[in-house]
């Protein structure tokens, strides 16, 4: 059977841990290149961040030539002409006030023998433009600030840095492709950048709470460690990931191929170049640089040194992790029956003799103990599985 | 997970079809915002002067708001959008004119940087024809063209921009045509300007016998003394050189709207009533009013074109309405590329996604509907964009629990256990990660500016709806499906294990 067959069935079983360091070099190296691009040649930003004016004229039949004569009386001859898609012509110069700007519109419809209402003309002043920049830079600040409050309250603070590198990572390189490549970058592409910011939080919290989910199976599992955990929790969200980013990239790639046969969609180009980039990248960070990052740090910890030292003293690395973990289950539950929590535990009222803070997962990772003990609990089957409802 | 799987489903269908029919019903659908209809949009900055600054309070930035919507109004725009923004230290007056077929009056009119003048009438073409009249004033002649316009220029049909005219210098205008959004009258010439409409406190139509017009100056030296200034100048029976017919022009944005005649030297009460011979018609005196009141902004604005301030946007309706009918086609593209995938893939659980992402968008539609009609969202460019990249991450939630309930069903072979096992954790996982989508989206909507606000609002509603569908949709529908077909994973895209895998799991049990 093909690997693909088995990813097909989630009988996936790499392993992850040995390609970490690759990806992470990888990374590393990309982000250096990109931030160096930013750095030495710039982004090419559009009037909305540095202020100017532009028009759009959308003719077959006009020349560059002919849009830069009518321009002369203006003074404009050296302004910027460009084909931007099809039949649609970009033409970026200065201003000083309204009735310039509208006369402008008129020469240049003019020219391309259209009416001038069919013309888009736009002015932003510098200082709108630094408003609206300085504005995001606070908006990305707090979001920042925030979600990494929110999942170190939700998750550890360990895998908030984590998530947030993974999120920095993905936005430079978005933009770093925007640099070496001089695209122009409009408002429409600060959006799409937000919302990779939000899909690759997204991404990564998903794969961070199997982590967590099978890291708490293993509480008292010496035998495996952190690594081992985190990397077969990988290949549990492998396929998720994987149909996640494919239906994620399916309606962008059909932005940007419907953006070449149709009119009217340059705007969404600009924004799907950025979405395809940064949902690629998003999807990758979210396993080989959050995961890694996360498993770095949490390894450090003296408890998780330890089980490291424990795993290399048994040899576990041959260890297979799931039917440890669901070995660990089962014998959790013995355990817990034992001294008579018996199904409480699996209600969640049981939860008092835990950590509080535990509770909801506390619920769902006992889960597989109630499949596995069906026979078991036939006789008290009365009280067993409604209660488990009614509490949502 | 909700008890009756049946129950749950039908319920949500209810509120579901009878929210979307409702919404048509009554008509309700998503305003489109100026990028895919076409329209105008103007961001006003104040003039950056320290004066003119101090002036910049929300109380005067809200008066202006309602200045620029009584003029928006007045040439008739279906859902203009003004509203204030304030940032860091600065304030900026927002214009959206989505829809806007005379474009370029809209800029001029919200663009213009009015003021109420009050000048003196040296010269009325429309009493006097052209060179009679230059003879006539012969005497003025040289103290005119003294800094100020060459009267000639009056024959001449020239016009002088009222945005590079000093004020307190003469300048030739068109006088405002009596008919609203008629064409303009004839040209004027007035004198430096005696005082701007700050003098008044404001201005009504009255009918007393007959329509006039009401106005009230502000006390003292503020106010009167510099009305009772002017009057002695032009009081007519006594006309001076610098007001020679006894006329006192208001000018507003380089416009003459009148020119009463002043009827005494001293004014002693603060009500000045403006009168017409056989009086105004009502609309017109309370067009006057309305000019008097809120001609003028109370603050300078800077021309919105200028390098240095402000925003002027315009987008033909052609062009809006391509980049909608692109944004569709790759929507729909998008959509059905996505359900022949996940069908492919999840089968039954496939199609059970698709019905979910329909049943939330049409609640998207209805929310997004309202929220147009009650407080005027526009759905922009950005927000069309918003909703095609929700497509993947609210099937990212579907994904997620059934990737959970493959993995339970290959562990337990129990498909229907799987599905109530399973859920819960999937859900929680979906929840917290929509939470956060949800918080990241509020921080940007609550402090951003422009299309990015739209964009904020369109993605925190649907990750809300992507948890409402799944909860109350999707996974009673997956349940339902479950228990009809509870023997044939196959047709939940369950593959029968690889013989890999059967052979350990034999040798396990062995």
């Amino acid at each position: 059977m093909s690997g693909f067959a088995r990813l097909l069935r989630n009988e996936n079983d790499i392993d992850f841990a040995k390609v970490w360091k690759r990806t992470l070099t990888v990374s590393a190296v990309l982000v250096v290149l990109t931030l160096g691009a930013l750095i030495f040649r710039g982004l090419n930003l559009g009037i909305e961040f540095e202020g100017g004016a532009s028009w759009e004229v959308r003719s077959s039949e006009v020349t560059a030539d002919e849009l830069s004569s009518a321009l002369e009386p203006f003074g404009l001859s050296d302004a910027r002409i460009q084909k931007v898609a099809n039949e649609l012509w970009r033409v970026r110069g200065e201003t000083d006030s309204t009735a310039q700007l509208e006369d402008i519109k008129d020469a240049l419809a003019e020219a391309a023998g259209i009416a001038p209402s069919d013309v888009t003309a736009n002015a932003v002043g510098a200082s709108w433009g630094s408003e609206v920049t300085a504005k995001a830079r606070t908006a990305l600040i707090v979001f920042f600030v925030v979600l990494f409050m929110y999942i170190s309250i939700r998750l550890e603070w360990k895998m908030g840095v984590a998530a947030l590198v993974a999120v920095a990572h993905d936005i430079v390189l978005t933009v770093g492709v925007y640099a070496i490549f001089q695209l122009e970058v409009t408002s429409a592409t600060v959006i799409a950048f937000l919302t990779i910011l939000g899909y690759s939080l997204y991404d990564t919290l998903v794969v961070f709470d199997k982590i967590r989910e099978n890291e708490r199976r293993a509480t008292g599992l010496d035998s495996v460690t952190y690594t081992q955990v985190a990397s077969f929790s990988m290949n549990q969200v492998l396929m998720r990931c994987i149909n996640a980013s494919f239906t994620s990239l399916l309606p962008v790639v059909a932005v940007l191929v419907v953006g070449r046969y149709v009119l009217g969609a340059v705007t969404l180009q600009e924004f799907a170049i950025a979405l395809l980039v940064g949902l690629i990248v998003g999807s990758y960070s979210s396993l080989f640089v959050a995961t890694p990052l996360v498993a770095y740090l949490k390894e450090r910890e003296a408890a998780n040194v330890d089980r490291q030292i424990s795993a290399t003293k048994r040899k576990s690395a041959e260890v297979d992790i799931g039917a440890a973990l669901d070995e660990a289950d089962r014998s959790r539950s013995v355990r817990s029956r034992a001294r008579g929590e018996g199904h409480r535990v699996t209600r969640g009222t049981g939860a008092s003799v835990q950590a509080p803070k535990v509770t909801v997962t506390k619920r769902r990772n006992e889960a597989p103990v109630a499949t596995k003990s069906e026979g078991e609990r036939a006789p008290q089957g009365q009280i067993k599985p409604r209660p488990r409802k009614k509490k949502r | 997970m909700l008890k009756n799987p049946l129950r749950a489903l039908l319920g949500a269908l209810v509120v579901g079809v009878g929210l979307l029919v409702w919404s048509l019903s009554v008509g309700q659908e998503p305003l489109l915002g100026l990028d895919l209809q076409g329209g105008v949009e103007v961001v006003l900055e104040p003039v950056d002067t320290p004066e003119n600054l101090a002036l910049a309070t929300e109380d005067n930035l809200n008066t202006a708001v309602e200045i620029l919507r009584k003029r928006v109004d007045a040439i008739g725009v279906a859902e203009p959008d003004i509203t204030t923004q304030t940032g860091g230290g600065t304030n900026f007056i927002i214009v959206q004119l989505p829809g806007i077929e005379n474009q370029d009056d809209a800029v001029a009119l919200v663009g213009a940087t009015a003021q109420l003048q009050f000048r003196p009438v040296l010269l009325d073409l429309g009493d006097v024809g052209g060179l009679q009249a230059l003879t006539e004033i012969g005497d003025f002649g040289e103290e005119i063209t003294n800094g100020g316009p060459d009267v000639s220029d009056l024959n001449a049909g020239v016009i002088s921009d009222p945005n590079d005219t000093p004020a307190d210098q003469s300048a030739i205008f068109f006088t405002a045509s009596q008919e609203e959004g008629g064409p303009l009258g004839p040209r004027m010439l007035v004198g430096p300007t005696e005082f701007t409409g700050t003098a008044l406190s404001g201005a009504e139509a009255l009918f007393l016998n007959q329509w006039q017009v009401q106005v009230t100056f502000k006390q003292g030296a503020e106010g009167l003394d510099l009305f009772n200034a002017s009057a002695r100048k032009c009081f007519v029976e006594q006309p001076t050189r610098s007001c020679p017919f006894g006329r006192l022009a208001f000018v507003l944005d380089g416009v003459v709207e009148s020119a009463p005649t002043i009827q005494a030297p001293q004014f002693e009460s603060r009500n000045v009533q403006i009168t017409r011979a056989n009086g105004f018609p009502e609309d017109e005196a309370r067009q006057q009013a309305l000019i008097l009141d809120f001609g003028a902004l109370p603050l300078a604005f800077s021309d919105p074109a200028d390098p240095g301030a402000g925003l002027v946007r315009t987008v033909s309706a052609s062009l809006g309405r391509d980049s909608l009918d692109a944004g569709l086609i790759a929507g729909l593209v998008g959509l059905v590329l996505v359900a022949l995938y996940v069908i492919w893939y999840y089968r039954l659980l496939g199609l059970a996604a698709m019905l979910s992402l329909m049943f939330s968008g049409s609640l998207l539609w209805v929310i997004v509907s309202y929220l147009s009609v009650s407080r005027g969202l526009a759905l922009t460019l950005a927000g069309v964009v918003g909703l095609i990249v929700s497509i993947g991450v609210s099937l990212d939630s579907n994904v997620v629990f059934f990737e959970d309930l493959k993995d339970h069903q290959r562990r337990t072979g129990n498909l229907s256990s799987a599905v109530n096992k399973s859920f819960p954790g999937a859900f929680s996982t979906v929840f917290w990660a929509n939470l956060a989508t949800l918080i990241g989206a509020l921080i940007l909507y609550l402090l951003t500016v422009g299309s990015v606000k739209g964009f904020a609002l369109i993605l925190a509603i649907a990750s809300m709806l992507d948890l409402v569908a799944t909860y109350f949709f999707m996974a009673p529908l997956v349940r339902l499906m479950v228990s009809r077909f509870d023997e044939r994973p196959e047709m939940f895209g369950i593959r029968k294990p690889t013989s890999y895998r059967a052979e350990t799991a034999e040798e396990a049990t062995a």
